[in-house]
C-alpha cells in the first residue's frame, strides 16, 4: 500500500513538474533553438539519466544544513523510482570544498556548494563541471547571479543562495530608528551609549567598502585569467570617500573597534557592542544574542563632501557545482538543479535563513518578513559580485582598510591616501 | 654595602624568589585564563573583563553529547590511538637509527648523519601534497594509518639527542659483552636499552604530542571523512569563520582536554626528560 | 700553541683557547665544507667508474653461473647451494619486472614531456563529460617512485652479481658457504646496522627523501596557477624560474618583498632563538642557584606550557593580544582608562616585539629543561680557577657559564635557527603576517619567508616559484648546519668516552 502511496506521489509530482515546464517552454525553446526534442527535457525527464543506474553519489554542505540537504536528497530520490540512487551527504564547508577539489577531485563529493570566489580556480583547473540546464538556470535567477558564475560565456555551477555578504545589524534600543541610515547617526547613538560599532576592517572582504563606495569597482578580470579589471574612476572622488571614512572613524576612535566579524554577536551578549557590520552567516548567532533587540538593515550611508553616499560592499552567491570527474555526470547535474530549485531554496530560507537566489523564491512572503534577508538583499543592489576578484585582492584591500583606521594615519593628508590608493591597486594588479 | 655574607646571600635570593614568582604567573597566567574561561558560562565567544561571573560544566559536557558533526570523542579517542602507535613506531626508529650511528661502524656512517640532519630543513608544507598522493598510491588515504605513517615515518631523523645520550656509555660496556659472546643485538636489547631510560621517555614524550598538535597535514589527508579527523583539527574547525560565535568555549573545553593528560604525563615523566636531553644536548 | 704550552694551561685559560680557536678556524672551515662537497663529487664519478669497470671484470671471470645471473637473478646463488638467497633474488628481478610493465614504464615514459593528452570536456547531450588527459604532477610523482624503485633494483642487481662471484672464489679457494640461517645471524651482528636501519630509512626514503625530491623537480617545472593538473599539463622549463627569482630579487615590489623579508627572518631567527637561549638560560641558572627551594615547582611553573598544544596556545595569545583582548582589559583595569593597544596591527616594530616576546613564552621552557641538567655539568674546576683569579658572580657568569652553555650547546642552537628560520607555526598562528603594509607585495610586516611562501601557494598556486624559494632557503640553512655539526664538539669528539 505505502508503495503505491508512494508512486502516485511520485507521478503527481512529476506531472505538476511537467506542468510547470510546459509553460515555459516556448520561451526557452524560441531562445535556444536546440535540436527538437531537446528543449522539452528539463531535469525532472527521467530519460535524461541516459544509461545511468545504480547511481551513488556524495554531496558536500556547510554544516548548518546537513539535515535540510539529507531531506532534500531523499526527496530527490523518491522523484526518480525508476534508478536505483543513493546519495551521501557529507558536511564540508564550503571555503574548504573548492581547496579540498583542487587537491584531489576524485575523492571530492559530486555536488558541492562552494562560495563563487572559488569558481575561478575551479574552471582553470578544470575540476567543475559546465552547468548543463544553462538555460533553466538563467530563466530563474537574475543576471548579476549568472554573470557571477559565468567564465568566457558558459555557466559553471547553480546559483543556491543569495546571501554571501554583510549588512547592518543593531541594537535597536541603542541605534535610534531613522539613524541606521546614516553612519555618522549609527556611530553618534553608539557613543552616546557607550558601546562599540565594530567592523572588520582589516579584511578586504569588508574593507573594500572604502573603494567601493566611492565608485572604484572590480570589473572582472583580463583575459589573461589573472589580472584584476576596474571599473573607470575618479581619483579625487575616491581619495574624498576614503578621507570621509578615515576622519569618521578617528572622530569615534573610542566607539570604533576593528575585529574580526565574530566579536560583534559575542559584543552584542556581553553587552560591549552597539552595532557593526556583519556577514550573513552571523544572523542567527546574533538574534540569538541581541533577541527583541535585533534590528537589521543595509548599509548606512557617509557623507563625503556634503553628499549622502550609499556604501557599496562585496556580495557573493553560494553555488552548487558538479565534479567534473563525477563517475554520474548526467545525474550529479540532475541532483544539482534540483537541490537549486524554488522549492529547494524556500526549504533553506525557512530553516536556516538562506536568502534564494531564485527570483520566484525571492519574492515569496517568507522571504519579505524576514528582516535580516531582506537587508541583506536590499544591500545585494547596492553591491559587487565577488565571483570575478581576484585573490591577491583581499591582502592589499585589508591593508587599505588597516591604514585607514591606524592611529597614525592623518585623515587630511591627500597626498598620503593618494599614494595609498595607487600602492594598493599596483598590489592587486602587479602578479 | 651589605657586608654580611648571608645577608647579601639572602637579599639575591629573595630578588630572584620575586623574579620567578612574577614570571611564573606571566607563564601561567594565559593557561589559568584557558582554564577558569573553559568553565565559563555566560557570553559568547569573548567577555570584556577577565575572571568569569559564572561557571558550568557545559562546555564540557556539549563536547561529548553534541557530537553530530563535531564528533569530539570519536575525534580524541582517534587522535589516542594514532598517537599510541606512532609513539611506537618513532621511538623504535629513533632508537634504532641513533643506536646504529652511535655504536656501530660501517661504511658512511657520516655521510647517513650529515644527510639525515639536513634533511628536515626543508619547509615542510611543501612536501606535503606529493606525501598524500603517494599514500593514496597505496590505497591509504582517509585512514588512520595513514596518519600514524605520517607522524612516525621521518621520526628516525630526530637522532641527534638520543645519539649523544648513546655516545655517553661508555664502549667498555660493548666490549665487555662481546667478549662474553653476545651479538650486538643482544647488546642493544639487553644492555644499551636498559640503560636508556630517560632517553626512551624522552623520545616517547616528544613522538607522543605529536599528533595531537598537527592539523594542516592531517586535514588534508583526511579530506571530507569527518569520522576519522583527530582533535587537532576538530579544535580548528571549531575556530574557523562558520562556527566560532557558537563554539568559542567548547574550543577552550577541548583544548585543556587535550592539555591535561599531557601535563598529567609531562609532570610524571619530567625527571626523564630532563636527563634526556640533557645528556643527550650536551654532546649531540 | 704547542701542544706543551697548552698542557701548562689553567683549565679557565684552556677553555677561553678552545672557545677562540673555534672562531678563528670558522672561515678556513667553511672553504674546506665546499672543497669537501667538491671532493665528494669526485669520489661518486671514479666510484661510479670503478663500480662498472668491476662490473665487467666479474662477468668475465664469472663461471657460467654467475654470467646468467647477470640475467637471472639469483642463479649463481642456487646453483652454488644458497637456495633460499637466490630465489629472493630472483623474486625482486620478477617483482621489479612486474612493477615497471603495469605501473613504472607508463609514467615514467611520460618523465620527459610530463605527459602531452590535454583534458578534453565533450558534449554527450545537454551534458558535458570531462576525458581526462595526462595528469602531470602524478606523473612527475610517480616516475620520482619509478626511479627510486630502480635505483634499489638496480642496487640489488649488482649486490647479485658480487654475491654470485663471491661463492665462486670461495668454492674455488674450498672455503665454507654461508647457509640462509648464517647470515640472517650476521644480520643480527657483523651486519647489525642494516637490520638496525633498514626499517626507519625506509620509512624515510618513501615520505621524506621522494617527497623532497618531488619538490626540488617541481622548481624546474612551471607549475603555476596557470598550469594546474588535471585540467591543464605542466612541463619542463629548466633554469627558468629560478632567473625568474633572480629578476623579482632585483626589481619590482616582489624583489622589494623578497629582500625586506629575508633581512626580517634573519633578524627574526637570531632574536628569537638567542633571546629563548639566554632568557632560559638566566631562568635556568636562577632556578638551579644553590639556596632556592621548590625548585621542582618552578619548573613545573613553565613546564605546563609546553603541554598545551601550539596553536591552540597561540591562537589563544592572539586573542588576548587584540584590541579587545585579555591584555588590554588587564591593562586597562591597571591604568583605570581605556587601554586599547594593537599590538599586533599597529606599527611594524611593536608588532614584531611582540611576536618576538610571545615567543619567548613558547620557547623558553624549552631551553629550561635542557640548561638546567647541562648547568649541573659544567667542570667545577672551571669556577674554582676563575675564583682564584679573583672573578666575582657576574664575571665567572659571563666568561665561564656563557661561554662553556655557547660552546657545548652550539650545534643545538644552529638547530633553533635554522628551526626559527622555519618557524611557520608562531608567525602563521599568531601575527598571520601582520601589520599590513602597501609596501610589501602579499606580505606583512611580520611574515617570514616561510609564511609568506604559504601565502603565495595558498592564493595564487605559484608551486614552481614556492619551490624554487624553498631549494634557496634549505641549501642556506643546510650548508649553515652542515658546516657548524661538523666543527662541533660533538663530532669530534664522539668517542669521547669510548
Amino acid at each position: 500500500m505505502k508503495k503505491i502511496i508512494a508512486g502516485v506521489l511520485a507521478v503527481m509530482m512529476m506531472a505538476t513538474a511537467f506542468a510547470g515546464c510546459g509553460e515555459q517552454t516556448p520561451a526557452n525553446g524560441g531562445a535556444t533553438g536546440d535540436v527538437a526534442g531537446d528543449e522539452s527535457k528539463t531535469s525532472s525527464d527521467v530519460e535524461l539519466f541516459g544509461e545511468e543506474d545504480n547511481i551513488s553519489l556524495k554531496v558536500w554542505g556547510p554544516d548548518k544544513s546537513v539535515d535540510l540537504l539529507k531531506r532534500q536528497c531523499d526527496a530527490f530520490i523518491k522523484l526518480y523510482p525508476e534508478k536505483k540512487i543513493s546519495i551521501e551527504v557529507v558536511a564540508q564547508g564550503e571555503s574548504d570544498a573548492g581547496t579540498q577539489l583542487l587537491n584531489d577531485a576524485t575523492t571530492a563529493a559530486d555536488v558541492f556548494g562552494i562560495p563563487s570566489d572559488h569558481i575561478n580556480k575551479l574552471v582553470r583547473a578544470k575540476v567543475i563541471q559546465e552547468v548543463a540546464f544553462a538555460d533553466e538556470v538563467k530563466a530563474n535567477n537574475s543576471e548579476t547571479i549568472v554573470e557571477d558564475a559565468t567564465r568566457d560565456g558558459v555557466l559553471y555551477a547553480y546559483p543556491e543562495t543569495a546571501d554571501n555578504g554583510y549588512y547592518l545589524v543593531y541594537d535597536n534600543t541603542v541605534v535610534k530608528e531613522g539613524n541606521e541610515k546614516k553612519l555618522e547617526t549609527v556611530l553618534e547613538d553608539c557613543k552616546a551609549a557607550g558601546k562599540k560599532f565594530i567592523v572588520s576592517a582589516g579584511d578586504g572582504f569588508y574593507s573594500c567598502m572604502f573603494i567601493f563606495t566611492a565608485g572604484l569597482k572590480t570589473d572582472g578580470i583580463e583575459d589573461d585569467g589573472i589580472t584584476q579589471k576596474f571599473t573607470d574612476y575618479n581619483e579625487d572622488e575616491v581619495v574624498a570617500t576614503m578621507q570621509a571614512f578615515s576622519k569618521l572613524f578617528h572622530e569615534y576612535s573610542t566607539t570604533f573597534q576593528s575585529l574580526s566579524a565574530d566579536k560583534i554577536p559575542s559584543g552584542f551578549s556581553t553587552g560591549v557592542c552597539g552595532a557593526g557590520i556583519d556577514g550573513s552567516w552571523n544572523v542567527v548567532a546574533d538574534q540569538t544574542a541581541l533577541g527583541d533587540k535585533y534590528s537589521a538593515a543595509k548599509l548606512p550611508t557617509i557623507t563625503v563632501n556634503g553628499e549622502d553616499k550609499q556604501i557599496i560592499s562585496m556580495f557573493g552567491y553560494k553555488f552548487i557545482g558538479v565534479n567534473a570527474a563525477t563517475k554520474f555526470p548526467r545525474a550529479a547535474q540532475i541532483l544539482a538543479n534540483y537541490l537549486t530549485g524554488e522549492e529547494c531554496q524556500l526549504q533553506r530560507a525557512e530553516e536556516l535563513g538562506w536568502c534564494p537566489s531564485n527570483n520566484v523564491a525571492a519574492q515569496s512572503d517568507l522571504v519579505k518578513n524576514n528582516e535580516a534577508i531582506s537587508a541583506i538583499r536590499e544591500q545585494a543592489e547596492n553591491s559587487v559580485p565577488m565571483g570575478n576578484v581576484v585573490q591577491q585582492f583581499f591582502e592589499p584591500v585589508g591593508n587599505l582598510g588597516n591604514q585607514l583606521i591606524a592611529d597614525k594615519t592623518d585623515p587630511s593628508n591627500t597626498d598620503y591616501m593618494k599614494e595609498l590608493l595607487k600602492e594598493t591597486l599596483q598590489n592587486i594588479k602587479d602578479v | 654595602m651589605i657586608k654580611s655574607y648571608k645577608a647579601r646571600r639572602i637579599i639575591s635570593n629573595t630578588i630572584i624568589y620575586i623574579i620567578l614568582a612574577v614570571m611564573g604567573i606571566v607563564w601561567v597566567s594565559p593557561l589559568a585564563y584557558l582554564l577558569l574561561h573553559s568553565f565559563r558560562a555566560e557570553g559568547m565567544s569573548t567577555v570584556p573583563y577577565l575572571i568569569p561571573k559564572s561557571y558550568s560544566f557545559e562546555n564540557y559536557i556539549n563536547l561529548f553529547v553534541n557530537t553530530g558533526t563535531l564528533n569530539f570523542p570519536r575525534w580524541y579517542l582517534n587522535t589516542f590511538i594514532v598517537a599510541c602507535f606512532s609513539c611506537v613506531i618513532s621511538t623504535l626508529s629513533v632508537l634504532m637509527v641513533s643506536y646504529a650511528f652511535s655504536r656501530l661502524r660501517f661504511r658512511s656512517r657520516k655521510k647517513f648523519i650529515n644527510v639525515g640532519m639536513i634533511l628536515g630543513m626543508f619547509p615542510g608544507f611543501m612536501t606535503m601534497i606529493a606525501i598524500y598522493y603517494l599514500l593514496k598510491a597505496m590505497g591509504l588515504s582517509q585512514t588512520l594509518v595513514a596518519l600514524v605513517i605520517c607522524y612516525s615515518a621521518g621520526a628516525g631523523l630526530g637522532f641527534q639527542i638520543s645519539k649523544g645520550f648513546f655516545d655517553t656509555i661508555p664502549r667498555a660496556l660493548d666490549e665487555a659483552a662481546t667478549v662474553d659472546g653476545a651479538t650486538r643485538n643482544q647488546i642493544f636489547w639487553k644492555i644499551i636499552l636498559p640503560m636508556s631510560k630517560p632517553i626512551v621517555v624522552y623520545t616517547v614524550l616528544t613522538s607522543f604530542i605529536g599528533p595531537w598538535t598537527d592539523f594542516i597535514l592531517c586535514k588534508l589527508i583526511m579530506g571530507d571523512k569527518v569520522d576519522n579527523y583527530t582533535v587537532a583539527i576538530g579544535l580548528q574547525k571549531m575556530i574557523t569563520q562558520e562556527f566560532i560565535p557558537t563554539y568559542f568555549k567548547q574550543f577552550l573545553a577541548g583544548s585543556v582536554l587535550v592539555a591535561v593528560p599531557i601535563t598529567l604525563l609531562f609532570l610524571k615523566m619530567q625527571k626523564y626528560y630532563v636527563e634526556g636531553v640533557t645528556a643527550g644536548g650536551v654532546k649531540g | 700553541m704547542k701542544y706543551i704550552d697548552y698542557k701548562q694551561l689553567n683549565p679557565f685559560q684552556k677553555f677561553a683557547y678552545n672557545f677562540t680557536d673555534f672562531f678563528k678556524k670558522l672561515p678556513g672551515r667553511v672553504v674546506g665544507f665546499f672543497k669537501a662537497i667538491g671532493r665528494f663529487f669526485v669520489k661518486l664519478f671514479t666510484g661510479i667508474g670503478k663500480g662498472v669497470a668491476n662490473y665487467v671484470t666479474r662477468f668475465i671471470k664469472g663461471d657460467f653461473a654467475v654470467k646468467l645471473s647477470y640475467l637471472i637473478f639469483g642463479f649463481g646463488n642456487i646453483m652454488k647451494g644458497q637456495i633460499i638467497k637466490g630465489l629472493l633474488f630472483l623474486a625482486t628481478e620478477v617483482a621489479y619486472i612486474y612493477f615497471i610493465i603495469t605501473f613504472g614504464w607508463d609514467n615514467l615514459s611520460k618523465f620527459g614531456t610530463l605527459g602531452t593528452e590535454v583534458t578534453q570536456i565533450v558534449s554527450d547531450g545537454p551534458f558535458k563529460k570531462t576525458i581526462w588527459g595526462h595528469n602531470s604532477m602524478l606523473i612527475l610523482l610517480y616516475s620520482v617512485v619509478a626511479i627510486a624503485v630502480t635505483l634499489v633494483f638496480l642496487f640489488i642487481y649488482i649486490a647479485n652479481t658480487k654475491s654470485a662471484y663471491k661463492l665462486q672464489q670461495l668454492k674455488a679457494e674450498g672455503k665454507h658457504i654461508m647457509t640462509f640461517k648464517e647470515e640472517i645471524k650476521d644480520f643480527l651482528d657483523g651486519k647489525f646496522h642494516i637490520t638496525m636501519l633498514s626499517l626507519p630509512v625506509t620509512l624515510i626514503g618513501v615520505f621524506t627523501i621522494m617527497p623532497l625530491i618531488f619538490m626540488i623537480l617541481i622548481a624546474f617545472t612551471n607549475y603555476d596557477r596557470t598550469h594546474m593538473p588535471p585540467g591543464t599539463l605542466f612541463t619542463w622549463v629548466g633554469f627558468d624560474n629560478f632567473a625568474d627569482l633572480v629578476n623579482v630579487a632585483t626589481g619590482g615590489k616582489k624583489g622589494v618583498t623578497f629582500i625586506e623579508l629575508t633581512k626580517w627572518t634573519i633578524v627574526w631567527a637570531v632574536f628569537a632563538t638567542f633571546t629563548n637561549y639566554i632568557l632560559g638560560m638566566v631562568v635556568a641558572l636562577m632556578i638551579n642557584k644553590k639556596g632556592i627551594r621548590l625548585k621542582s615547582l618552578w619548573r613545573t611553573l613553565f613546564v605546563i606550557t609546553i603541554a598545551v598544544p601550539q596553536f591552540v596556545s597561540l591562537l589563544l595569545m592572539n586573542q588576548m593580544l587584540q584590541v579587545d583582548g585579555a591584555i588590554n582589559i588587564l591593562l586597562s583595569d591597571i591604568a583605570g582608562q581605556t587601554v586599547e593597544i594593537k599590538f599586533l596591527n599597529d606599527t611594524a616594530l611593536l608588532a614584531r616585539a611582540t611576536v618576538i616576546i610571545i615567543n619567548c613564552w613558547v620557547g623558553i621552557p624549552y631551553t629550561i629543561l635542557s640548561a638546567s641538567g647541562i648547568l649541573m655539568n659544567i667542570p667545577v674546576d672551571l669556577y674554582e680557577s676563575a675564583r682564584i683569579d679573583g672573578a666575582g658572580p657576574i664575571k665567572q657568569f659571563t666568561k665561564i657559564t656563557l661561554p662553556y652553555m655557547l660552546f657545548v650547546t652550539a650545534p643545538s642552537l644552529i638547530t633553533q635557527f635554522v628551526g626559527n628560520i622555519n618557524n611557520f607555526n608562531v608567525i602563521y598562528l599568531l601575527s598571520g603576517g601582520g601589520p599590513s603594509t602597501e609596501e610589501l607585495y602579499q606580505a606583512g610586516r611580520t611574515d617570514i619567508l616561510v609564511t609568506w611562501l604559504f601565502k603565495l601557494t595558498m592564493n595564487q598556486q605559484d608551486y614552481d616559484l614556492a619551490a624554487a624559494i624553498g631549494i634557496l632557503v634549505f641549501i642556506v640553512c643546510a650548508t649553515l648546519s652542515l658546516i657548524t655539526f661538523n666543527l662541533s664538539k660533538s663530532m669530534k669528539d664522539e668517542e669521547a668516552f669510548s
